[in-house]
């Protein structure tokens, strides 16, 4: 008989409390996992969602521009760094912008706003600015036309939850309002037929029109059609404004920066701000957004570009977010330690119990003839059978749940979501799936078995073979 | 040359506030073939004086030689090992490892002597025929009587041929006719292999079975008689 041998059946001597301690770490596991691969799914989405749509992976700046975010610290864009940087492998195109501040007014409304200067086709190919265009908004003048037509009762109601909401496309649309899969043949036309709305994306020559915000068209109260004025201060301290056409409305996965966003020609931004070649940064596009990928493209690309021009990685361009989810994450890590310390006494309790109880075994184990090391390498196993149970359970456990709320993400509907959204996030929760995070829980259990061994080898070293038998 | 052979031998506790004199000043010896029974009164020192001549404590003074060899000379990972290859024990309760057979348990000591397994499978056969258990293989003590379960004790205290057998009231624990049957296979043994046994007993059962009988009172030995039937 070997000692794991042994160290398994006396696993099964007492069941009951194998079984109770193995789940507790199977729960602990299994929840913190979960929780985790929510709440890492979440930050990865948030990111994503304001990577993809405005801040790009990576982005050359003037050095200065980011603390200082003014049209001085602006650089002549170089076609031949360009060319350059785009030599790199990993480099797929370098588009320039020029984006600065200024106030927006439209009727009697008015709202300070970034003027973003972009190339319309180049940076659509990056961020797909023109995927996001609304195709459909429900307000209050297409909800009560829909009203009157033919659709279910439900549906009537939910348009009230979601007045004023605009949709690029129609999935979330449909399950908003709770139309299903079946019924859309019939609700689709109608909605199309009130709520569509024509939209339309920048062009080159379009010179005077913008495309802005869904959340700063609402402030605004200005549509498709409608005519904004921007008012701001140009190039080393000249006067700018100018008047134009909002082309198209799109909504951005971020609602920050969908209240406050006008993207203009860049040509036309250079006009305004009299700034003739200037730019005041060039989002970076990349084959590969790994982690590793971004940090190596970035630290080659500085090497190849001179002062005063830098290269800043997403975490740099969002450092705001990041600290915020920094926060964020430790008050979940909180959670789980504590999770875990109530796990770590639950495992103490048993562990406990099972010395005081066997201690006439030990006792006459030893006095028969085994070494305590051999004795304490037996209870070690134990220990680390039950950790290992648990620790698979929960494993096991989790990867479906995993897996499955990565393809088929949480989604919000309702009240519940239009309040989650308000609040600026978008009401997908996607889970994040098995990465480092799962090695820590496995750490974490480890951790405190090994505790519990240290704890029990000692108990039997210093044990009395004489006052084990006499207990 | 005697198997035990007790010196002069001391145990005091200091535990409590008062001082115990365990055992005050015993000289005994036991020879081969001994089938000796030590009683006394409650406290009198019984299980303490086993417990020094396994090797399980250490006197407070004087010596005790087993086989030759003297026990304070041991360092206690050494003491570990000598028990095992030259002192029995059967205990009056928990003798047995509950989560395996009752062949396991008798392997046991074998197995950790690193005996290959058909000698270990075969000296486990003989021993549990010896002690009439040899249907009872895979057996768990929960499934044994009292009296089984103790000689399965008694089977592996036998297993790897010790010098003795240690028994700390064996009986204790059991009706009549199962402690008449553990002593009828104890004394099998004793005359068939020469096999030496040491109890300790309040049992006049096994008092009467023994050929030797020694008292103690307060840590001292009152009296010491061989029986020749
Ligand atoms: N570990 C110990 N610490 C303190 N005193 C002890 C210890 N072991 C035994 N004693 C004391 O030594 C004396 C002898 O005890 P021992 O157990 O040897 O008696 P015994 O003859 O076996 O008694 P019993 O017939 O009740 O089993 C008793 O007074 C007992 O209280
Ligand atoms: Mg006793």
């Amino acid at each position: 008989m070997k000692d794991y041998q042994l160290a398994w059946k006396n696993l099964w001597r007492n069941k009951r409390r194998t079984l109770i301690t193995a789940a507790s770490v199977f729960f602990a596991v299994f929840f913190a996992l979960v929780m985790r691969s929510f709440q890492l799914g979440a930050y990865d989405r948030l990111f994503k969602n304001v990577i993809e749509s405005y801040s790009g992976y990576l982005q050359l700046q003037h050095e200065d521009y980011f603390d200082d975010p003014n049209l001085d610290n602006t650089f002549k864009i170089d076609q031949t760094l360009i060319d350059q940087m785009k030599e790199d492998p990993n480099v797929n195109d370098v588009v320039p912008r020029l984006e600065s501040f200024a106030l927006a007014a439209a009727g009697s409304h008015t709202q300070g706003v970034i003027v973003l200067g972009i190339d319309p086709d180049r940076e659509d190919k990056v961020m797909k600015i023109s995927n996001k265009l609304v195709k459909y908004k429900l307000t209050s003048g297409t909800i009560g036309k829909l009203k009157n037509d033919s659709i279910p009762d439900k549906t009537k109601k939910l348009l009230d939850v979601f007045s004023n909401e605009a949709y690029y496309s129609e999935a979330r649309l449909m399950m908003d309002l709770g139309i299903s899969d079946e019924d859309s043949a019939t609700i689709l036309p109608i909605i199309r037929r009130h709520a569509s709305i024509s939209n339309g994306y920048l062009t080159e020559n379009g010179t005077s029109e913008v495309v802005i915000g869904d959340g700063l068209s609402e402030y605004l109260k200005a549509g498709v059609g409608d005519t904004i004025v921007l008012m701001g201060q140009g190039y080393h301290g000249t006067t700018a404004a100018g008047k134009y056409m909002v082309k198209g409305i799109i909504k951005l996965p971020a609602p920050d920066i969908d209240n406050v966003i006008v993207y203009i020609p860049i040509e036309s931004a250079r006009e305004l701000y009299a700034a003739p070649g200037m730019a005041t940064s060039a989002v970076i596009s990349l084959n590969s957004n790994d982690d590793n990928d971004i940090l190596q493209t970035g630290n080659r690309l500085q090497k190849i570009i001179s002062d005063p021009m830098i290269i800043k990685t997403w975490q740099q361009l969002n450092a705001l977010m990041v600290n915020q989810m920094e926060a964020d994450n430790k008050s979940g890590m909180i959670m789980i330690a504590v999770l875990y310390m109530v796990i770590a006494f639950g495992v103490f309790g048993t562990v406990l119990m099972m010395l005081a109880e066997r201690k006439r075994e030990f006792g006459m184990l030893v006095s028969i003839g085994m070494k305590k090391k051999r004795l304490a390498k037996v209870i070690s196993l134990e220990m680390l059978f039950i950790g290992f149970l648990g620790v698979a359970a929960g494993v096991a456990g989790s990867l479906p749940l995993v897996f499955y709320g990565n393809i088929h993400p949480l989604k919000f509907t309702g009240e519940f979501a239009r309040m989650y959204e308000d609040m600026g996030f978008e009401a997908v929760m996607p889970t994040m799936l098995p990465d480092t995070f799962y090695l820590w829980q496995v750490v974490v259990v480890l951790v405190i078995l090994v505790i519990a061994i240290i704890f029990s080898t000692r108990k039997i070293f210093r044990m009395n073979v004489i006052n084990a038998m006499r207990a | 040359m005697a198997v035990v052979e007790i010196n002069n031998v001391f145990k005091t506790y200091h535990d409590t506030e008062v001082e115990v004199k365990a055992i005050n000043g015993v000289t005994l010896s036991f020879e081969k073939g001994d089938f000796a029974v030590i009683v006394g009164p409650s406290g009198s020192g019984k299980t303490t004086l086993l417990n020094l001549v396994g090797g399980l404590d250490q006197p407070t003074g004087g010596e005790i030689l087993i086989a030759g060899h003297r026990l304070s000379e041991l360092r206690s990972s050494e003491l570990i090992d000598f028990r095992m290859d030259h002192v029995g024990f059967v205990f009056q309760s928990y003798n047995l490892i509950p989560v395996l057979t009752a062949a396991e348990n008798v392997g046991f000591i074998m197995n950790l002597q690193k005996w290959p397994k058909e000698k270990r499978m075969a000296r486990t056969d003989e021993l549990l025929s010896s002690v009439g258990l040899a249907d009872r293989h895979k057996s768990r003590p929960s499934q044994l009587s009292g009296g089984q379960q103790q000689r399965v004790a008694v089977a592996r205290a036998l297993a790897t041929h010790p010098e003795f057998i240690l028994a700390d009231e064996p009986t204790a624990n059991l009706d009549s006719k199962s402690a008449e049957s553990l002593l009828d296979i104890m004394e099998k043994l004793n005359h068939e292999e020469g096999m030496t046994f040491i109890f300790s007993t309040h049992d006049t059962r096994v008092m009467k079975r023994a050929h030797r009988v020694i008292t103690l009172e307060d840590g001292k030995v009152v009296s010491d008689e061989i029986r020749t039937e």
